[in-house]
C-alpha cells in the first residue's frame, strides 16, 4: 500500500503563495481583459438564425437596424455543428429589452428580404436589464446564504476541532475556488452567465466535500493521538491518509468532466462547454484548496488563537 | 452487520438489476391501439425546453401600470386559454405577485417544423379587447375617435360565446365565413337598445379588436335575440382564430415581455445526444478505473452506482407513483453526473478505508466492518453539505409554489421569480442523487460486499487491495 508522508503544514508558505498569485492573476485579468457579462445578467437581446448560401454581414446588419427603427445591432456569423448549417447572430444591448412585437417584425423583415437563404430562427434570448440584474443579485445571495449555512454545519459537526474556525477555513478555501473559476471565465473570454453560477454552486458542494473528508480524519486522529502528537503532525497525518482517496476521486470526477468537455467540443455545443471546462478547473482548484489550504490554514489560525488566549488552553 | 448471510449479495444484485431494467424500459400495456403506461420508463422523461426546444417568456404589465392580484389572476387565465387555443397543452404558467410578472414556458409544438414562436408569443401578450362602437369615426392612423371612441356599445365580457360560422349575413349576400356571437342577458339588452337607436338614425356599428377595426356594418334591423354576427373577409382559419380570442377573453392590459427566449428543437437535440454519449463513455471509464484500482469493492461499487443512476432517473421520470415526474434540463443532467461522482467518492472512501485497515493488520471481516463504519461519518458530512447547496438552489430558482421556494422565501423575498428555472433541475437531480447515494453507495454496497466476503473464494485480502502481510 502506498503511503505518503508529505509535510503539507510545513510547506504551507509555498501553497499560500501559489494561491495568492492565482487569485491576484484572476483579479488583475478582470482589469486587463474586462469581464464579459452575458445578456442574462446585463440585459439585451441575442437572436440566432440558420441560413443557406451566402449573406453579406454588413447588409444584414443594415436591414436589422432599419427594421428596429435605428437601434444599433451587432451581427456575427458562425457555423452550427449539429446541423452543419451556417448561422448568423444578431445581438443588441438595449435599456428596455426588445418587445416580442419588435422581434416578430424583425424576423418577418429578415425572412422576407433573405427568402432565398431560407432563414430559420434557432434561438433567441431577450432579457430586460432590470431582470438580468436581479438574477445576478439573486445568485450572489444564494452563494452567500449557502456559505453561512455551511459554516454553521461545520461548526456543529466539528466542535472538537475548533468548530467555527474550521468552518471559516473551509469557506476561505471555497472563496478561493470561486475566484479561480471566475478567473477561468475571464481569461478564457467566456461571458458570465447562468452556467457560471451553476459551476460556482457545484464547486461549493464538491470542494466542501473534499475539505470535510480531511476534517473528518483530523477529528478521528485528534481523539487517537491528542496526547502524543502536535496539531501540525495530526493534520499532516490526516491529509496524507486521505490523499489517495482525494486523488482517486478527483481522477474519476475530472475524467467525467473532461469526457463531457471533449464531446461538447466535437459536437460544438457551447452551452455545455462553458459549463464543463470551468468545472474541470474548479474541481482541480477544489481538491488543491482542500488539501493544501484549508487544513494548514486552520493550523495557523488555531495557533494564533491560542497565543492570544493562553488561559483557554486545557 | 455481522449477521449478513451469503445470499444477501444475490438478492441485492438481482433487485438492483430488475429495478434498473424496469426504470429503463418502464411497463406499458398495449391492447390494440390503446396503450396504458403502468410504470414510466426513460422514454417518459419530460425534457426541458433547452433540450426539446421551446419558449420561455416573462410578461409584465407596461410601465406605469400597477396590476392588482385579481388582474394578474385573470391575465393568467386568459393566457392559459390562449395557449390551449394554439394547441399548446404542455405549458407551465406562474404568476409572481411581488413583481407583477407572468412567467410562461412551453415546448416547441411537436412535429411542427415551421411553428413560429415569435408570433405565438406576440399573440399571447395581446390585449384582445373586443368592442362594438357607435359609428365609424376614425383618425388618420385608423384608430377610433370622436363619438366612436366615446360610445362603446358592447365589450368582450358581454359575449357569452363566440364561434366561427359559414352563412349569409342577410338574404342578398353570398355565404361567407363569419364569427357568431351569443350575447349574455346584459349584452342582449344593450345591443337591443343600441340597434334600436341606430336603426332609427340610419347609423352604423363598428366592430374592433383592440385598435383595429374589423368591420362597420350599417344597422339594418333592431336585434333583440342576443345574436350578433361579425363579417370581415374571414376564411375558415381566421374566423376560428377570432372566435377563440373572444372566448378566451381580454387581458386587463397589454403585456410586454421582460424576457423572452426561444430554442429550436434541433439545437437541443444535439445537446442531449452529446450528453448521453458523454455519460456512457464516462460511466465506462469509471467502471474500468474502479475495478482495476479497487478490485472486488470496485466491482461492487459499479453495481451500486448503476442502481443510483437508475433510481435518479426513476425520480425524474415519475416511476414512483407517489411523486410527479419532473422536467430534466441540461443542468439537470450535470446534476446527475455530479451526484454519481459523489457516489463514486463514497465507494472510494470505503474501499480506501478497508485497504488501510487490512494494511494495519486487521482480519478481513474486521477490516470490512470497521472500513464501512469509519468511512460513514465522512460520507455523511460530505453529502449533507452538498444537499444544503442543492436545497438552496431549488429554493432560489424553483417555481413560486414549490416547497423549497416557500421555505427559503425569507432569504429571497426581495427577488422575483427569475427566468433561469433550469438551474432548479440541477438542484433537484443533485439533491435526489446525493440522498440516493446514502442508500446505494453506503447501504447496498455494504450489504453486497459484506455478504461476498463470506464466500471462501472471496476471502483473499488481495481482492480488497490488502498487502501480503495481511
Amino acid at each position: 500500500m502506498r503511503k505518503f508522508n508529505i509535510d503539507f503544514v510545513g510547506k504551507r508558505k509555498v501553497f499560500f503563495t501559489i494561491s495568492i498569485v492565482l487569485i491576484a492573476v484572476s483579479i488583475l485579468s478582470t482589469f486587463i481583459f474586462g469581464v464579459k457579462l452575458d445578456i442574462q445578467f446585463k440585459g439585451g437581446t441575442l437572436i440566432t438564425y440558420l441560413y443557406d448560401g451566402d449573406i453579406d454581414t454588413a447588409e444584414f446588419e443594415k436591414t436589422a437596424e432599419d427594421a428596429l427603427g435605428g437601434l444599433a445591432v451587432n451581427v456575427t456569423t458562425g457555423k452550427d455543428f449539429s446541423t452543419g448549417k451556417n448561422n448568423i447572430q444578431i445581438s443588441l444591448v438595449s435599456n428596455t429589452g426588445l418587445t416580442s412585437d419588435k422581434q416578430y417584425e424583425l424576423s418577418n423583415v429578415i425572412q422576407e428580404k433573405y427568402a432565398a437563404n431560407s432563414i430559420e430562427l434557432v434561438e433567441s434570448t431577450d432579457i430586460s436589464p432590470s431582470s438580468g440584474k436581479e438574477f445576478f443579485q439573486k445568485c450572489l445571495v444564494a452563494v452567500a446564504f449557502a456559505s453561512i449555512l455551511l459554516v454553521i454545519y461545520i461548526a456543529v459537526r466539528f466542535k472538537n476541532i475548533g468548530g467555527w474556525l474550521a468552518g471559516a477555513c473551509a469557506v476561505i478555501a471555497l472563496i478561493h475556488d470561486c475566484i479561480i473559476v471566475y478567473g477561468t471565465f475571464v481569461v478564457a473570454h467566456m461571458s458570465i452567465n447562468a452556467n457560471f453560477m451553476a459551476v460556482i454552486l457545484t464547486i461549493l458542494g464538491y470542494s466542501i466535500n473534499d475539505t470535510i473528508i480531511t476534517y473528518d480524519r483530523i477529528r478521528e486522529n485528534q481523539q487517537l493521538y491528542k496526547k502524543t502528537m502536535t496539531r501540525a503532525e495530526i493534520v499532516n497525518l490526516s491529509i496524507n491518509q486521505t490523499l489517495v482517496r482525494s486523488i482517486n476521486t478527483s481522477i474519476t470526477t475530472i475524467a467525467t468532466m473532461l469526457v463531457v468537455t471533449i464531446v461538447a467540443v466535437i459536437y460544438g455545443i457551447d452551452s455545455i462547454l462553458s459549463f464543463s471546462l470551468p468545472m474541470v478547473v474548479g474541481m482541480i482548484s477544489g481538491v488543491y484548496s482542500s488539501v493544501c489550504i484549508a487544513s494548514p490554514l486552520w493550523v495557523v489560525l488555531e495557533g494564533i488563537r491560542e497565543k492570544k488566549k493562553p488561559a483557554a488552553k486545557k | 452487520m455481522r449477521k449478513v448471510k451469503k445470499p444477501v449479495f444475490f438478492i441485492v444484485f438481482i433487485l438492483i438489476a430488475l429495478f434498473t431494467v424496469s426504470v429503463i424500459f418502464g411497463f406499458t400495456y398495449y391492447y390494440g391501439d390503446m396503450s396504458t403506461v403502468y410504470i414510466k420508463g426513460v422514454n417518459n422523461i419530460r425534457f426541458g425546453i433547452d433540450i426539446k426546444g421551446g419558449v420561455d417568456v416573462t410578461f409584465t404589465p407596461p410601465e406605469g401600470v400597477d396590476a392588482t392580484e385579481d388582474q394578474l389572476d385573470s391575465a393568467k387565465e386568459v393566457i392559459v386559454q390562449r395557449m390551449i387555443n394554439l394547441g399548446i397543452t404542455d405549458y407551465e404558467c406562474y404568476i409572481d405577485k411581488n413583481t407583477d410578472r407572468i412567467i410562461v414556458r412551453f415546448p416547441w409544438k411537436e412535429g411542427e417544423a415551421n411553428f413560429d414562436p415569435e408570433s405565438a408569443v406576440k399573440e399571447l401578450g395581446e390585449t384582445a379587447q373586443l368592442t362594438f362602437r357607435e359609428g365609424d369615426e376614425r383618425d388618420s392612423s385608423g384608430v377610433y375617435t370622436g363619438v366612436t371612441a366615446e360610445n362603446v356599445i358592447l365589450e368582450g365580457k358581454d359575449v357569452r360565446q363566440a364561434y366561427a360560422g359559414y352563412q349569409n349575413a342577410d338574404e342578398s349576400s353570398a355565404a361567407q365565413y363569419v364569427v357568431v356571437l351569443k350575447l349574455n342577458d346584459e349584452g342582449t339588452k344593450k345591443f337591443a337598445d343600441a340597434t334600436k337607436k341606430l336603426y332609427e338614425e340610419g347609423g352604423c356599428i363598428s366592430i374592433w379588436m383592440d385598435e383595429t377595426m374589423i368591420s362597420a356594418p350599417t344597422v339594418s334591423a333592431v336585434i333583440t335575440d342576443g345574436n350578433a354576427i361579425i363579417e370581415g373577409h374571414f376564411d375558415a382559419d381566421s374566423s376560428k382564430q377570432l372566435a377563440d380570442k373572444i372566448n378566451s377573453g381580454a387581458l386587463p392590459f397589454k403585456l410586454v415581455t421582460a424576457s423572452f427566449s426561444t430554442i429550436s428543437p434541433s439545437l437541443g437535440a444535439g445537446a442531449l445526444e452529446a450528453m448521453i454519449i458523454a455519460g456512457i463513455i464516462a460511466f465506462a471509464l469509471i467502471a474500468v478505473f474502479m475495478i482495476v484500482v479497487y478490485r472486488l469493492p470496485g466491482a461492487v461499487a459499479v453495481i451500486s452506482i448503476t442502481g443510483q443512476i437508475a433510481a435518479t432517473l426513476a425520480f425524474v421520470s415519475g416511476y414512483f407513483g407517489f411523486m410527479n415526474s419532473s422536467i430534466l434540463t441540461i443542468p439537470g443532467i450535470a446534476g446527475i453526473i455530479l451526484a454519481v461522482g459523489m457516489g463514486v467518492d463514497a465507494n472510494i472512501i470505503t474501499s480506501e478505508r478497508i485497504k488501510e485497515e487490512l494494511y494495519n493488520g486487521k482480519t478481513l471481516d474486521g477490516a470490512v466492518n470497521s472500513g464501512f463504519k469509519r468511512a460513514f461519518t465522512a460520507i455523511l458530512d460530505g453529502n449533507v453539505t452538498t444537499v444544503i447547496v442543492a436545497i438552496i438552489l431549488m429554493g432560489a430558482f424553483g417555481t413560486p409554489d414549490s416547497i423549497f421556494s416557500k421555505l427559503l422565501s425569507f432569504v429571497f423575498f426581495m427577488f422575483g421569480q427569475s427566468t433561469a428555472g433550469m438551474i432548479y433541475s440541477f438542484g433537484f437531480t443533485l439533491a435526489v442523487g446525493v440522498l440516493l447515494n446514502l442508500f446505494f453507495g453506503v447501504l447496498c454496497t455494504r450489504l453486497m460486499l459484506t455478504s461476498l466476503s463470506k464466500f471462501r473464494i472471496m476471502r483473499n485480502p488481495k481482492l480488497y487491495g490488502g498487502g501480503k502481510n495481511a
